[in-house]
């Protein structure tokens, strides 16, 4: 295309099936579209986004009626690419696209026919501005780190290390604690095939100390992160008695290790001691990564004191507290807890879950979860199924709000518990049980007083010798990762996805993909797909050496600029903007895979000789003028 | 006959699962075949309103991933092609195939339609959960990949009508079904789900109530270009002043030999009842329900956004649905939340919340095993959820028991991480046989790690 | 939703500078959840508004624009900084609107996430409000 050749902008409008159609009139839109400047040719169609739709703009292009594309129709995150594709697929720059978004922002937000019809003509008529001022651009090849970091090595690290490194991908693994496993060494026995959580983890944790692409540190911490998709660097602080298991560590061959339960898998005496790498100092330690995989876990959602009894009566505890008391009771033996012999257990789900504003106690950072943690329901029924096997007569309540007894084995265990003599009591979010101390002379020790859902409301009173609290799951701290990369996190506070059907184990920072409950409570076989599944998403990344990056950077026009240097004093990423001699003159340059194409350079430019390609201040300008034209009559 | 063509996995199945599958193995450079016996790629989610908990139309994420697929360079598409069996030939899989006639040329198609409009056969609709018709000759739904036309020779009259239409004489009535071969190392079963039947219980009128709808149907009702383009009462158009959902009805009931929880229905029906109380206000809509399990990311708040629009919400176990001279379902419920008491409500319409079955008993095509509920059987659920009994076979989706659109996506890109290291395993192996034995391969000191469980 | 006697296709326009990160799709969000609000209100997507010198709101102004939402992502922002330098800019720009006899109130910097359906409509609202009022007292 000749530089001065006046632009050829094909408009195509969406139907969507009458998502748009029904309130915005698309015929109307194209018509108007018709008769703006620059426009050849422009379009309806009932889907764009569908084959035949995507067929009218390569068509038109074939024939060479359009050299520049506007599509109107759903939000652009859903098809701004579709369409970028469909321009590269027939031979023109992906760049010479512009999306106008008719749907979320006119005909979803808009109830008036003729005010939706003609916001959209205004919108369709700034994005033909824009299209006639875009240029072509070319994605910014950029050459990745031939490694992996996963942070954390619980059983969503694990097996993600061990499906990148199978790959042939070099694998930093990173744990904060001494321990492999996470807190799924804290369990005993899985539901729902009740394979020991032990042997679960000695099998990954086998396949990744076997592994001589995977280099292990144990005991370190991020400080800092920063970087790039392809090019991170991970600044790790490792404590005294850190392993590291690498190449060098395997050639030892001292590296030998241990399940301990209810602790994880310990690395023992190592060979790394010898390289002088363990001494009793902290240490800094610096990895260098193409993609990461953030596997950081979950904590235990910790009561308040007070909290159903919490940390007031001896007889409250946590359902991973029960579950280790429980590993060590042997079938038929007489049920004990702090010396005392226990008749009767007590359960209430939701602890930490499900919260409600106003009734449940915000916790130390002022928040509530309101989202249910989805493996507390099942895990408590497989409690509830042990202690009714190792010890059939002790009675059982169970306070609940849904059983959520929802994956495959699961429901099992909720009919298993009722079969055996479990009792059910249903409260409401809004009027959690009541915890006291029995009074003197009762003979449980602990009353748990509640309205049941299940028999009118009536209250109902259960003496328990011991009460477990489901505790929920709540996010680890990953803030100094979540602070130096920018991470995106929900309301939730869990680590946010880009989309969770779209882009499920990606972050809206390329390269960094999430596994296992980092993004949300997940049980065992949740945690470990998504691992694989963010595996092959790195795979992809890593796999050809190299990966192409948006064009959106700051671009210099060097006949402009006079190198005042405002820009470089504006930016706020180092090496993004320097100043160098040319020929004689001083101008700035930018270094493309550092920028990061915020614009604050072009904002103070005194010459107007910077711009962000793709955001240009002239098509900014072109847009507003074009929102403001008076709209033409067209006549149909 | 030509040459068996060779890949490195077979994917059958192009539901979502099977989409994301093919995708995520074919950007990793591997070849894919992508199987489907249905006319068009796409599944039971192009099918749908739109989906929870962020309410998007399911058309525009499922119209991308078919559109990925359907141009990946990597991955070659057989649609309206069914895999009649899998069977191990040495290091790799070779699957018998039938490609069922369209009595239509797909490469002389090109799907204008002119056969549809010309076809006088009117043949109820299954895509439109038989609620709205359409031709003998036809393209199955408006978004379908590819957009060919085929014709159902179960109703076709076979009076020409669409032999003259079409522009391009593709029509072809004598076309015969093939059956044919294809190789490939790794196999990723996506085999998908079927709805429990509806007529399965007989206290729930067997089926034979008008207006009590499949879940299915009532998607189609929702959906912006389905059959009646809004919400109303199959059975006279009235458009419904109270709506009824009755919760587990295929699932957690042994009567059924169904005990297990379908995991989907609670956040469909709260989904479909937040869309009702969009599209019809002033509609009273009831949810009877056991337990409501919205467990997943973002589910509960959607539950909570659901009681505070006012949609009601019951529990109970409804014992029995009757249809009144008036066409309205009289709901029969014992509510648990009131000791048994039995209530008798009436709606216009009631939304029976069916439940997953597998999609077929894979056993007729593999060698693989199911576990008793009849759903491919993993033998390592909780740390390789995607292997099944059979080595270089790996399941993806609703295969392996019910799941959300969410959790299946994940899933699938689990299997397509077991499925490349499989093939790559399986490629090394090829070369190390093939290579001189002299060569000497040193180990990893692996063998000298020692980990004790 | 529009002032009494005006409709959205007779009001003056607004112009909405959203963050692609975070305002954009709260913009999303909003017409996602069919909440309504006034058609005179144009968003625009940016990198981040910290781009836009000062001289680019006094010309959408002089060119007729009623009133402009910047809308960044706050705290949030994913550009070191940028937040910072364009509150700071903003501030510059009502200085000089009062400079210029022009409300500095049809100028407004918010944060806001992609979630922020409701602040979203309020900041619409709340200007469509002034601009259906105006008064010669508002300039100080």
């Amino acid at each position: 295309m000749a530089e001065d050749a006046a632009p050829k902008i094909g408009v195509y409008v969406c139907h969507c099936g009458g998502n748009i159609s029904d309130i915005a009139d698309p015929e109307t839109v194209a018509r108007f579209a018709s008769g703006l400047p620059g426009v050849a040719v422009a379009r309806t169609n009932m889907f764009m986004c569908s084959d035949p739709g995507q067929k009218l703009i390569a068509d038109d292009i074939q024939a060479g009626l359009v050299d520049r594309v506007v599509v109107a129709a759903c939000s652009p995150k859903l098809h701004e690419l579709t369409f970028r594709s469909v321009l590269q697929r027939n031979g023109l720059n992906p760049y010479l696209y512009e999306h106008a978004n008719i749907r979320e922002q006119v005909s979803w937000a808009t109830s008036d026919h003729a005010e939706a019809t003609a916001k959209s003509e205004s919108i369709v008529a700034a994005a033909v501005a824009k299209a006639g001022r875009l240029q072509p651009l070319d994605p910014i090849v950029v050459e990745t780190t031939p490694c992996a970091a996963v942070l954390g090595a619980g059983v969503a690290g694990l097996r993600a290390a061990r499906d990148l490194a199978q790959a042939g991908i070099e694998v930093a693994l990173v744990e904060k604690t001494a321990a492999l496993g996470g807190n799924v060494a804290k369990l005993d026995r899985l539901f729902p095939n009740q394979e020991s959580a032990g042997e679960l983890i000695g099998r990954l944790v086998d396949e990744v100390l076997h592994d001589e692409r995977i280099t292990l540190y144990t005991l370190a911490s991020i400080d800092r992160a920063e970087g790039y998709v392809g090019n991170f660097t991970l600044h790790l602080r490792q404590k005294a008695g850190g392993v590291v298991v690498d190449r060098a560590a395997r050639l030892n061959g001292r590296t030998i290790g241990a399940y301990r339960p209810f602790e994880g898998f310990m690395i023992g005496d190592h060979g790394a001691a010898e390289e002088g790498q363990n001494g009793d100092d902290e240490r800094a330690v610096v990895i260098e990564a193409g993609a990461l995989v953030v596997a950081t876990g979950f904590e235990h959602y910790t009561p308040t004191k007070g909290e159903y009894g919490y940390e007031r009566l001896p007889q409250v505890v946590t359902l991973p507290d029960f579950i280790e008391l429980m590993a060590g009771v042997e079938p038929g033996s007489r049920l004990e807890h702090d010396g005392r012999p226990i008749k009767s257990v007590g359960f209430i789900h939701c602890v930490g879950s499900r919260q409600v504003e106003g009734v449940n106690k915000p916790q130390a950072d002022g928040e509530i979860n309101e989202y249910c943690s989805r493996v507390c329901c099942t895990a408590t029924l497989a409690a509830i199924c042990d202690l009714q096997e190792k010890c059939p007569g002790v009675a059982v309540y169970d306070f609940y709000q849904d059983i959520r007894a929802y994956g495959r084995g699961h429901e099992e265990y909720y009919e298993k518990a009722s079969k055996g003599g479990a009792v059910f009591v249903r409260f409401a979010g809004a009027e959690p049980p009541a915890v006291a101390k029995a009074p003197a002379g009762d003979p449980c020790l602990v009353t748990v007083r509640c309205k049941d859902g299940l028999t009118w409301g009536e209250e109902v009173e259960a003496g328990v010798d011991l009460l477990v609290l489901a505790v929920g799951m709540t996010p680890s701290d990953v803030s100094t990762l979540v602070d130096s990369l920018k991470l995106p996190v929900g309301t939730d506070r869990f680590l946010l996805e880009v989309h969770p059907k779209l882009r499920p184990v990606e972050l809206a920072v390329n390269g960094v993909l999430v596994a296992g409950a980092s993004q949300g409570p997940k049980d065992v076989t949740e945690a470990t797909a998504t691992a694989s599944a963010a595996a092959a998403k790195a795979m992809t990344l890593l796999s050809s050496g190299r990966i192409e990056l948006d064009p959106f950077v700051a671009t210099v026009d060097s006949q402009r600029c006079e190198g005042h240097g405002l820009c470089v004093e504006e930016c706020a990423y180092p090496g993004a903007l320097v100043l160098t001699e040319e020929n004689g003159a001083t101008r700035a340059i930018v270094n493309a895979a550092l920028c990061t194409g915020c614009g604050a350079c072009v904002a103070v430019c005194p010459t107007n000789a910077i711009d962000v390609a793709g955001w240009t201040l002239g098509q900014y300008e072109a847009m507003v003028d074009a929102l403001l034209a008076e709209p033409q009559e067209v006549t149909p | 006959m030509s040459e068996t063509p060779r890949f490195d996995a077979l994917v059958i199945g192009a539901g979502i699962a099977g989409l994301q599958a093919a995708v995520d193995l074919a950007d990793q450079g591997f070849k894919v075949a992508i199987v489907e016996r249905d006319p068009s790629i796409g599944g039971a989610m192009i099918a749908l309103s739109k989906v929870f908990p962020t309410l998007d139309c399911a058309s525009c994420i499922t119209t991308p991933k078919m559109a990925a697929v359907a141009r990946h360079p990597n991955i070659t598409t057989f649609t309206y092609t069914e895999v009649l069996s899998v069977g191990r030939a040495g290091d790799r899989f070779v699957a018998s195939v039938l490609s069922k006639p369209r009595y239509v040329d797909e490469e002389a198609c090109i799907g204008c339609r002119k056969c549809e409009y010309a076809c006088p056969v009117e043949v109820v609709d299954e895509f439109d959960g038989r609620l709205g018709a359409r031709r003998a000759a036809y393209i199955p739904f408006t978004t379908a990949i590819p957009q060919t036309a085929l014709i159902d020779a179960d109703n076709c009259t076979l009076c020409g009508a669409c032999v003259r239409a079409c522009p391009t004489d593709a029509v072809v009535l004598d076309q015969r079904p093939r059956e044919w071969q294809l190789e490939a190392t790794a196999v990723v079963a996506a085999t998908g789900w079927k709805l429990t039947p509806v007529g399965a219980k007989p206290q729930y009128g067997g089926g034979e109530i008008t207006n009590v709808l499949e879940p299915t149907q009532m998607e189609r009702l929702l959906a912006p270009h389905g059959p009646y383009g809004r919400v109303i009462r199959p059975s006279d158009g009235k458009i419904p002043e109270s709506v009824a959902y009755v919760q587990c009805a295929g699932s957690r009931d042994q009567t059924l030999g169904v005990s297990y929880c379908s995991r989907v229905c609670c956040m469909y029906a709260i989904k479909q009842a937040m869309l009702l109380s969009g599209s019809l206000p002033i509609a009273d809509i009831t949810i009877y329900y056991m337990d409501i399990r919205a467990f997943g990311k973002g589910y509960e708040e959607f539950y909570r956004s659901a009681q505070a629009m006012g949609i009601e919400f019951v529990k109970g176990k409804v014992a029995r649905l009757t249809e009144n001279d008036d066409q309205s379902v009289t709901v029969r419920v014992e509510r648990l939340d009131q000791f048994g008491q039995v209530e008798e409500r009436r709606h216009d319409l009631v939304v029976l919340s069916l439940g997953m079955l597998p999609g077929e008993d894979v056993r007729q095509r593999f060698d693989l095993e199911v576990a008793e509920d009849g759903f491919v059987m993993t033998p390592q659920p909780k740390d390789a959820p995607c292997r099944t009994t059979v080595d270089g076979i790996f399941v993806a989706g609703t295969a392996s028991g019910p799941k959300d659109i969410v959790d299946t996506i994940v899933e699938a890109g689990a299997a397509a991480t077991e499925a490349s290291l499989y093939i790559s395993k399986m490629i090394a192996a090829a070369e190390t046989a093939t290579a001189a034995s002299s060569a000497d391969v040193t180990s990893p000191a692996a063998d000298r790690v020692e980990v004790k469980v | 939703m529009n002032a009494p006697g005006t409709t959205a296709l007779s009001a003056q326009k607004i112009l909405v500078l959203a963050t692609a990160t975070c305002a954009y799709p709260a913009a999303d969000a909003t017409g996602q959840a069919h909440l309504h609000y006034p058609a005179n209100a144009f968003i625009m997507r940016v990198p981040s508004p910290v781009l836009f010198p000062d001289e680019f709101y006094f010309r959408c102004f002089e060119k007729g624009i009623g009133g402009i939402l910047v809308m960044s992502c706050g705290h949030e922002c994913p550009y070191a900084g940028a937040f910072a330098k364009l509150a700071a800019r903003i501030d510059r720009v009502k200085l000089g609107l009062k400079e210029r006899q022009i409300d500095p109130g049809r100028i407004r910097l918010s944060a806001i996430c992609t979630v922020c359906t409701k602040p979203f409509l309020k900041e619409i609202d709340e200007l469509n409000s002034l601009l259906a009022t105006p008064s010669e007292e508002a300039i100080a």
